[in-house]
């Protein structure tokens, strides 16, 4: 389709510049859905808190929020929509007021201020570099730069060269995009605030809240950088550690959210391996067709996961106010519609064939394929570039893709056995009961209905999916001709078939033999408590920073208080005054018999005479140092003159 | 000299609420009956505003008085009096609406109101300056009559306060005089502003200026040096009005302990007459070329950032609403000195922008801040949660204006700091090119977290809030504000908030300012 662009000058100084193109337009359209999806879910789990207005109100502000950056077409817009959407987003984390929701929005507040602060030096140092902040123009301006090497002025890599500037300002962005993002090592705030907000608003920060964040970083890496093998390694490299960390997590994670929110780390890591490929083709001069539709459609399909299975935990929470595995196991049973919803969610987000997460992934892997051999390729003709890693390396990171699969198998499964397989030790018939009104109708339609869209599209991947992803292909800056891909392929199915088996021996041989207690089968959180990033290092950096730099900022705040207070206790002091106050109050208080009085005129006369020596001596001495500080300027100011001739 | 007539009328602004003034600390029955003493601040400032706005639409300019030829106290309009005496009278009259409810809790309301007044015209007076001299004379006679504001309390915390509010004063102002000395003994003139300034060939209407006899070629040979250190004490000097380090202590100290609205004025406008005489000298007496890339410079950009970073740090670990709002004040005001230092276009738009901003935040901000400890009787941020609940009104604004001045757009205060930003980027400085905007930056993320933690316990004081502390419900209750109070408060906060997302004419204005200086 062809892009429509429109701008409103004035705004905020620069004026916003919004473009709607294929990628906009589906995104735009897929936050619309899950707006009002998770807007009538709400009506029915918000149905018993207070203060929902304000619910209701920042709901809706941050739709507007975030259509905004999906619709931005240079960085300052994108930037003023990002920070409104970090700003009332807030209030769905911190909405219940307890006391772990208010410690977690702390976090996602810290984070993303943070981050949008990082975010906004990238961006004056990119303005001043380029000279534009708009996508289009940036492109131009940037591949110049790249172009010119990182010889500044004689050095070889000169830290002002443009090249190290254009590198350090997407660095800064990709901090601020990835912090929303949930990218490792800043994903900190996403298993925290995703299970304390109210579940709808969960579905939505899970599921497209952080694809503005995936948004800014395929900006910075497809349009201003790429092809730049450097920049690719490195989003590769992170996708791949964030992808199986996140999977790591969700695994060990015993509570219903926790695990969806880890499972969204994971398959943002996807997501930016994805990415970061698609960079690493274009630099060798391959068709990045396959990464750019993998990327995309894994978006849109994660999107819609995220909704359903939030969604589905949103039902739970909403019965029986726990999230923990141990109470409520069972839950699902004898539930046809939770179960339905659910399985469309888990066999979507685990890849099986059939479902439409098996195209993204299977587009996402046979691009890691695809650059595997194209550096095994250019190794054999010995013109591997230093970034792009060697084929060992990247027949790991396939391996790593594959098992991280399990992985999301494996924690799927463990969800599905304890919502619908196991029983609740005491509370099962109680359960069973609530069968019948677990759900309002219209809260179930709306939940069966998006359900049914992942089937459809795995169904007819080619039809459905690929035209999806062709729309987004201008926006990735991918100029090639789609080709269609045999999905259901035996070397395709190979490699489903793969993550699924490495999937049933984790659950059976982690989560069944090693997560769980022996003899009563309870769900063990084995996780160490101290390895939390926050709590271990990110905290602690940020106190023992604070704490320095406030007794650097004291010393500064009383250096003239102490002067002058330095000066008043020794060359100015007062203190002959203060004496003669204080001894005149004392012989008042004397006064007695007349030869005593006699005795007291003399001291009196006696003590004025000192002190009236005592003030000529001290108000020679300080004309004397004022005079001597004079004299010291005065040779000061003459040797300057003399020296400088 | 028969322009005199024509002008007369510039007089007016600054002569009148000073006998106002007078007027209220004088007459009895003021003093007595509350009525007539409102009646009358609100009259006198209606008044007064309507003689700026007629003033600065008439423009021109008025000699008062020569005693010789660089001795004359001269009046003048220009694009800068403008906006400074726009800006003073708008928040005098927000702040005394303001102030006519509040002070009727602290007592002794025809003092207050006096000086009130007084300052007004002085501040009027100094902002239609049109020469060092009489910059200077209004310099120190604003901090003379806005001294009984600090005292106001009458306590011995404020007398303290007030007494070293008024030895770094008088100390900035002796060192600011050495410089003008030295500078009128060096061309024998007044020093009168003239856009570009004096002392150099390179100013865009230098010609026109020189034609004028206002250009004054002054042959500095060998004496650049001391040239520099003249200018360096002016800086300093004027600088302790502005709160720029090492001479900011005052400020912290003096204006917590005066009542809301003087903390508001002496945060919002007074430290911004420091920026006026700064900008004045910089811009329009020395000329920017002379200064750049000299020590001068240097040793300037170093210490307004230093004490960007130190204000909002400490600030950030201030217990007390007001102080740590005075804290706030130091390092903000030092945003717009920054950006004076970079000598570009684009920060001194940027600086010129936030002194907008910053002055309707911050007074915005101690009104809120005023009104919180006067219904809760709290003083420390700790203390105050839950005020979502009674004040949401209240809370609402405070955190919108705590948003602007921390520079989340599309509020005020990011517009300021893109163009402070981007015009140190671009201004060729070297490093400060880019450690400027990153120190910028850092202090933004601390004024997040001296700011946001009070409207975060306000809207969100936990679950178990009310429940605890039993007795709360008096808290729980709608705690009404009287409107003269909260109409301030609102308004401050659409202008903190419209002027962020409409800035177009206000930025096109300083870009004319701008561009007739550097």
């Amino acid at each position: 389709m062809k892009a429509v662009s429109f701008t409103v000058p004035g705004i905020c100084g620069q004026g916003l510049h919004f473009q709607i193109n294929g990628f906009s337009l589906v995104y735009l359209c897929i936050a619309v859905l899950m707006w009002v999806v998770s807007g009538i879910f709400s009506l029915e789990y918000m149905a018993h808190y207070e203060r929902r207005k304000r619910y209701y109100w920042f709901f809706w502000v941050t739709l507007a929020a975030i259509a905004g950056v999906f619709l931005s077409a240079d960085f300052y817009t994108t930037f003023i929509f990002f920070e409104i959407m970090s700003f009332t987003s807030y209030v769905w984390v911190a909405f219940d007021e307890k006391k772990e929701s208010l410690r977690a929005a702390e976090t996602y507040l810290a984070v993303a201020v943070i981050g949008g602060m990082v975010m906004l030096m990238g961006l004056f140092l990119l303005q001043n570099l380029c000279g534009t902040l708009d996508f289009e123009r940036l492109g131009e301006a940037a591949g110049e730069i790249l172009k010119g090497g990182f010889a500044g002025t004689g050095r070889p890599i000169a830290l002002g060269s443009p090249r190290v500037q254009l590198y350090v300002s997407a660095g800064m962005l990709l901090f601020g995009f990835g912090a929303k993002a949930g990218c490792f090592p800043l994903h900190i705030w996403l298993p925290k605030a995703h299970p304390v907000a109210p579940a709808p608003a969960s579905a939505l920060l899970s599921g497209i809240l952080t694809k503005a964040g995936v948004f800014g970083i395929i900006v910075v890496s497809c349009v201003l950088l790429g092809a730049d093998a450097g920049w690719g390694m490195l989003i590769a490299s992170l996708g791949l550690v964030t992808m199986f960390l996140g999977a790591l997590l969700a695994l060990f994670s015993v509570n219903l959210k926790k695990t969806l929110a880890c499972s969204s780390v994971s398959q943002i890591g996807f997501i930016l391996t994805g990415i970061g490929m698609s960079c690493l083709l274009k630099a060798v001069g391959e068709d990045n067709g396959l990464a750019v539709r993998g990327t995309f459609l894994h978006m849109v399909n994660h999107s819609l996961f995220k909704l359903i299975l939030f969604l589905c935990a949103a039902a739970v929470f909403m019965n029986l106010h726990q999230l923990d595995f141990n109470e409520v196991r069972g839950f699902g049973r004898k539930k046809p519609a939770l179960l339905f919803c659910y399985l469309m969610g888990a066999l979507g987000i685990g890849g099986v064939p059939l479902w439409s997460g098996y195209a993204s992934k299977t587009l996402l892997h046979e691009s890691i394929v695809e650059y595997a051999h194209a550096v095994e390729k250019l190794e054999a003709a010995g013109n591997l570039g230093p970034w792009a890693g060697d084929p060992a390396f990247w027949h790991r990171a396939e391996w790593v893709f594959l098992i991280t699969g399990g992985m999301t198998v494996a924690y799927m499964a463990k969800v599905f056995v304890v919502l619908f397989v196991e029983r609740h030790p005491s509370r099962q018939k109680e359960f069973d009961a609530m069968s019948a009104g677990y759900l309002r109708p219209l809260s179930s339609i709306a939940l069966v209905a998006v359900s049914l869209i992942v089937p459809v599209l795995g169904l007819v991947p080619s039809a459905a999916m690929d035209r999806l992803a062709s729309l987004a292909g201008p926006f990735f800056r991918w100029g090639g001709h789609m080709h269609p891909v045999a999905y259901f392929s035996l070397e395709n199915l190979k490699g489903g078939a793969v993550s699924l088996t490495v999937g049933v021996f984790l659950y059976i041989l982690v989560v069944r033999a090693w997560l769980m207690g022996k003899g009563d089968p309870r769900y063990l959180d084995r996780w160490p408590g101290w390895m939390d990033l926050e709590n271990l290092i990110y905290r602690p950096l940020v106190r023992a920073f604070l704490a320095v730099s406030l007794l650097g900022c004291r010393a500064m705040d009383s250096l003239a208080d102490a002067l002058i207070l330095a000066a008043r206790k020794t060359t100015h002091s007062q203190v002959f005054l203060a004496g003669a106050m204080g001894g005149k109050r004392a012989a008042k208080k004397k006064g007695g018999s007349r030869g005593y009085r006699f005795a007291r005129v003399l001291a009196l006369a006696l003590g004025r005479l000192r002190r009236s020596g005592s003030l000529v001596e001290e108000s020679f001495s300080y004309g004397l140092m004022l005079f001597c500080i004079g004299l010291c300027l005065t040779l000061g100011y003459l040797l300057v003159a003399f020296f400088r001739g | 000299m028969n322009e005199i007539g024509e002008h007369v009328g510039l007089l007016l602004p600054v002569i009148f609420p000073m006998l106002a003034g007078a007027g209220v600390l004088l007459a009895k029955r003021l003093r007595d009956d509350r009525g007539k003493l409102v009646k009358a601040v609100i009259l006198s400032l209606v008044a007064e505003a309507a003689l700026i706005c007629v003033s600065l639409a008439v423009g021109g300019s008025l000699a008062v008085w020569e005693l010789t030829a660089n001795f004359a106290i001269v009046f003048k309009v220009d694009g800068i009096s403008r906006l400074f005496a726009a800006l003073t009278g708008i928040a005098w009259l927000l702040v005394g609406a303001y102030a006519v409810c509040y002070m009727s809790h602290e007592g002794e309301g025809h003092r207050f109101f006096g000086y009130y007044l007084i300052v007004l015209g002085v501040l009027v007076g100094l902002d239609f300056s049109g020469n060092l001299i009489t910059l200077y004379l209004f310099y120190e006679l604003m901090t003379l009559t806005s001294l009984p504001l600090v005292l106001h309390g009458r306590t011995k915390e404020a007398v303290m306060a007030g007494l070293k509010y008024l030895f770094y004063s008088v100390a900035g102002a002796f060192l600011a005089l050495f410089g003008i000395f030295f500078l009128a003994a060096a061309t024998g003139t007044a020093l009168d502003f003239v856009p570009g300034g004096m002392f150099t060939g390179m100013a865009p209407n230098a010609s026109a200026a020189l034609s004028n006899g206002a250009l004054v070629d002054v042959a500095f040979d060998g004496r650049e040096g001391l040239l520099l250190a003249a200018v360096f004490c002016l800086l300093a000097g004027f600088g302790v009005k502005a709160g720029m380090f090492p001479l900011h202590g005052w400020l912290p100290t003096a204006h917590p302990v005066a009542p809301a609205p003087a903390s508001a004025l002496l945060s919002g406008v007074i430290t911004k007459a420091g920026v006026l005489a700064i900008i004045r000298v910089v811009y329009f007496v020395v000329g920017p070329d002379v200064i750049r890339g000299t020590w001068v410079q240097d040793t300037w950009v170093l210490l307004t950032l230093l004490t960007v970073f130190m204000g909002s740090l400490l600030a950030f670990w201030e217990p007390l609403l007001k102080k740590r709002l005075a804290y706030s004040t130091v390092s903000q005001v030092s945003y717009i000195l920054f950006g004076l230092s970079m000598l570009h276009l684009t920060s001194f738009v940027g600086a010129l922008s936030h002194v907008v901003f910053h002055s309707l935040i911050k007074d915005g901000l101690f009104l809120c801040a005023g009104a919180i400890t006067m219904v809760t009787g709290k003083t420390r941020v700790k203390d105050m949660v839950g005020l979502g609940r009674g004040m949401p009104l209240l809370l609402g604004c405070y955190t919108v204006l705590s948003l602007a001045l921390i520079g989340i757009p599309p509020a005020s205060g990011f517009v300021s700091k893109w163009y402070l930003a981007t015009g140190a980027m671009a201004s060729g400085t070297g490093a400060w090119a880019w450690i400027g905007p990153a120190v910028l930056l850092a202090s933004a993320l601390l004024t997040a977290g001296y700011l946001l933690p009070l409207s975060i316990q306000g809207y969100f004081p936990g679950a178990d809030f009310g429940m605890v502390k039993g007795g709360d419900g008096q808290e729980a209750k709608s705690q009404k504000l009287s409107a003269w109070m909260m109409f301030p408060v609102l308004l401050f906060t659409a202008g903190a908030l419209l002027l962020g997302c409409f800035p177009g004419r206000l930025v096109a204005m300083l870009e004319t300012i701008g561009s007739a200086v550097l």
